[in-house]
């Protein structure tokens, strides 16, 4: 049997970055996750990491926490935001000091680039190659600390005895096995969800999977109407064309040739916060100024030379896809699915309701992002709260006593499994997945409206009983079974979209990324609360507004950009 | 839309004593990438077709596998540009690997290259408590720059032909990542680090530049050359065998504007290693006899001053 003190689950920026601060306090610490480290999602992260170091211009935390709230329309909780704000410059300086490979300025400190909703270019990066650079950083550190990864395991379920989290169950995709995995404290650092829509920025492998089982092990999932969706990305296949584009000045038009944006957002423009320029962008498609659905991107003022230097990532992805080269075309773009702003919800120290058991990174609600996240903000996020998590689980585990986990999950786990390898009739994961990703884009999109959200909630609920009633999985090998691997994530992913739809009708408001057509205005006062679900068995998940937002310095008032 | 027909290696190393072949129809557009075809695949008609994949956008490195006989990104490579008159591709899985089942292989192998590099940041002052960032010159850290897009796709490794024949190589892709630290100012190990790579059979590249194709331009190729070129500058290793034929070829081709093949033998042997001369005697012998032994002294070409000087232009100082 496996067992370490601290097992963090999932191997992205979050992941790792607990990981290294659990392996620098000394404590045994292992990862558990479906990819080697370096394939996770957090490194198609482009544009940069937000830290107010005042390089190129005056900033304090004060006003990227500032920023910050604001972008989250007034729903993130302002003590965690300065809590992220204030540490951001440290984890930044810990980065580079780790051999981290940020682009420079002529003196040699870090450059910063202007972003989406900030008052100042706070934006740290590295070309548009930003979570690239960091993750190997940190795959560098789990080297150099010989931290053990259990590489190609699957977490499926989490354990607990007495109400205390005792370790999880994971699948080993080598050979099929299903083993248990002792811990005393377990943080959950598994990325978002992207894939519950057809169209999204985010990989194969973002399916909700630490989402899914905290929900299951009974931690409420918060804020998970809060889907922001990037307001450029590839018509053909979804891929992101970082924000960076913008801040380093492209231009968005639609048909006319004309600079929308300002219509919009009369002072920021195209650097509005990204839920703005999301809905201008769909606006102008709507209203018939787009150009076959989309609208463009505009690099060609930039030059060849900085496009080449600054942005190279990006121009080859949209080469590849479109055949366009950003150097002399304009680039069709429309708003694509990108980011959870919801998750697992924890404290701001990381920790869940259930002692043990924590979260960190877009698999996390802190909340900091609220609303709306600012981007920059995302990378940071994964850098403070994974390091915060494992400090605050190598504390705890000083103090708690040997956990010792029952074989009762691992055989529940092993009983569902063996019930879809031992069918060989009835319907394939991927068959539900189209059916979810479908509803989920028609009905669940941008503009959403109580009609379409009782369609998507009503569709899901019977997604959901479909699948608990007849999924099996084709393939019935032991040795990297993806299919098998496919379907509880998709299993997983249902659950994530339920609490997508069932918030997002619940809530009679239109804030940051929640947009209602039916209740266009923001309701401070009945709306100032999270959104809590918890887990009712085949059932959409019962809501709670339990939770009020914390408010420390920046009392609501009007946003706009 | 159209008809692709994936021809695909299928093997599941737990029951497969040999592998076989399925052929799996997808009605796709021709624009769609290898990596969706496969998807397509794998949702729609045979679930048990496994292979590597996440981000879908070539950054992530996982699917990198044999396409048409030729490793790359599945991701990164539309059908149109691959497939036949019939609309046939062949896939298959990295080759340079042990394949585990279908496209999948195990990586292991290449993973232990990296971590024999110690392959993090040893910076002369280790305390890692710091107000500001260290200060580097942009033009320092842009030489790390191509480097660091390396996603680890293995798509070099796979393509090499001396780790094929002899695995201990450290191959294309751990020299470029041992490059991007031996480069980095803020690293207090450079020395130490050439020297282990050495150790590593650098000069075992046989510079056949196999891994110039590389799905992210960091040309691995030009990356071990330039590892070797700091070897020399660096003086480290200099009694090695690899770092001396360097420097004989690159002297007698200076000096005369041919290659001295006599002298590169004993500039790379050693003049005085009377061990390593025996070992070659025989050899030497077998190549007198055919008539094959090159002449002791060349006389240099006509004009030998103007290759010299062709030399000494390129030289970088050191």
């Amino acid at each position: 049997m496996i067992k370490h003190d601290v097992v963090v689950i999932g191997g992205g920026l979050a992941g790792m970055r607990a990981a290294v601060e659990a392996a620098e306090r000394g404590a045994d610490v292992a990862i558990v996750s479906k990819m080697h480290p370096v394939r996770s999602h957090s490194g198609a992260a482009q544009g940069g990491i937000n830290a107010a170091l005042g390089n190129t211009a005056e900033d304090t935390p004060a006003n990227h926490a500032f920023d910050t709230a604001k972008g989250s329309d007034y729903l993130g909780d302002q003590d965690a935001i300065e809590a992220m704000c204030d540490d951001a410059p440290r984890q930044i300086i810990w980065l580079e000091h780790r051999g981290c490979i940020f682009s420079r300025l002529p003196d040699g400190r870090l450059a910063q680039r202007p972003f989406g909703g900030a008052g100042s270019p706070r934006t740290c990066y590295s070309a548009d190659v930003t979570g690239l650079v960091i993750l190997h950083t940190l795959w560098e550190q789990l080297e150099r600390f010989n931290v053990k990864v259990y590489e190609e395991y699957f977490c499926t379920a989490l354990c607990t005895e007495d109400s205390v989290g005792a370790g999880v169950v994971a699948y080993n995709m080598r050979n099929g096995q299903l083993e248990l995995i002792t811990a005393k404290a377990t943080i959950f650092a598994t990325g978002g969800c992207g894939r519950m829509y057809a169209k999204t920025t985010n990989g194969y492998a973002s399916t909700a999977d630490g989402l899914g089982i905290a929900f299951r092990g009974g931690v409420p999932i918060m804020d998970m109407e809060f889907v922001q969706f990037h307001p450029t990305s590839l018509k053909e296949n979804g891929v992101l064309l970082s924000e960076a584009a913008r801040g380093e000045g492209a231009h968005l038009l639609n048909s006319l040739g004309e600079r929308f944006m300002f219509k919009y957002a009369p002072e920021k423009g195209e650097l509005a916060s990204r839920d703005v320029v999301s809905r201008a962008g769909w606006t102008e498609i709507m209203q018939g100024r787009g150009v076959d659905g989309c609208v463009l991107l505009d690099l060609r003022h930039l030059g060849r030379e900085k496009i080449l230097e600054r942005l190279p990532q990006i121009r080859e992805l949209a080469l590849d896809a479109t055949g366009k080269d950003a150097i002399d075309t304009p680039i069709p773009i429309l708003p694509g699915m990108h980011y959870t702003m919801g998750g697992i919800e924890t404290d701001k120290f990381g920790a869940t309701r259930i002692p043990g058991i924590y979260a960190a990174g877009e698999a996390a609600c802190v909340s900091v992002h609220g609303a709306n996240r600012l981007g920059g903000n995302s990378l940071l996020e994964t850098i403070v709260f994974g390091a915060r998590a494992a400090k605050h689980a190598c504390e705890y585990i000083k103090e708690s006593g040997d956990v010792r986990p029952s074989e009762r999950t691992l055989k529940a786990e092993q009983e569902r499994i063996d019930g879809w390898l031992s069918k060989n009739e009835g319907i394939r994961a991927p068959q539900l997945r189209s059916q979810m990703n479908k509803t989920m884009s028609e009905n669940v999109f941008i503009f959403r409206n109580e009609k379409e959200l009782t369609k998507a909630v009503d569709d899901l609920l019977e997604i959901r009983k479909a699948f608990d009633r007849d999924v099996y999985v084709m393939d019935k090998s032991k040795t990297f079974n993806t299919d098998l691997v496919h379907a509880m994530e998709v299993d997983f992913l249902i659950d994530a979209a339920m609490c997508v739809a069932n918030g997002a009708l619940a809530r009679k408001e239109s804030r940051g990324a929640q947009a209602r057509t039916d209740y266009p205005e923001r309701d401070d006062e009945k709306w100032m609360v999270h959104t809590l679900a918890w887990r009712q068995d085949g059932q959409n998940p019962r809501l709670d507004y339990s939770r009020k937002v914390t408010i420390t310095k920046w009392a609501p008032t009007v946003r706009s950009y | 839309m159209a008809q692709i027909k994936l021809d695909i290696f299928r093997y599941d190393e737990a029951v497969d004593a040999v592998p076989h072949r399925d052929t799996v129809e997808v009605d796709v557009p021709v624009t769609t990438t290898v990596l969706d075809a496969l998807e397509t695949a794998k949702a729609e008609v045979d679930g048990s077709i496994s292979f590597r994949r996440s981000c879908r956008s070539a950054i992530c490195g996982s699917c990198s596998m044999n396409i048409n006989g030729v490793t790359g990104l599945a991701c990164k490579t539309p059908c149109k540009s691959v497939m036949n008159d019939q609309g046939v591709i062949q896939i298959d899985p990295m080759p340079n690997f042990q394949p585990m089942k279908d496209l999948v292989v195990h990586m292991d192998p290449f993973w232990d290259k990296y971590t024999r590099l110690k392959p993090y940041l040893q910076p002369a002052d280790r305390d890692e408590d710091h107000e500001t960032e260290r200060r580097v010159s942009p033009a320092d850290m842009k030489k790390l720059v191509d480097a660091a897009n390396c996603v680890m796709c293995a798509t070099c490794y796979a393509l090499c032909p001396v780790v094929s024949v002899d695995p201990s190589f450290a191959g294309p892709a751990a020299i470029a990542y041992a490059y991007r630290f031996i480069e980095d100012v803020r690293d207090g190990k450079k020395k130490e680090r050439l020297a282990q790579i050495n150790e590593d059979y650098l000069w075992l590249c046989a510079h056949c530049y196999a891994c110039s194709y590389c799905p992210k331009h960091v040309d691995p190729h030009d990356r071990i050359v330039d590892v070797k070129r700091a070897t020399i500058q660096e003086g480290v290793m200099m009694n090695h065998p690899g770092p001396r034929h360097a420097l004989v070829v690159n002297k007698t081709i200076k000096n005369t504007g041919m290659l001295a093949e006599t002298e590169v033998i004993l500039g790379t042997v050693g003049r005085f290693n009377f061990r390593g001369l025996l070992k070659i005697g025989p050899q030497g012998l077998r190549m007198a006899i055919k008539g094959k032994m090159p002449p002791p002294f060349l006389k240099p070409i006509p004009k030998a001053d103007e290759v010299r000087t062709i030399f000494e232009s390129l030289e970088v100082p050191t």
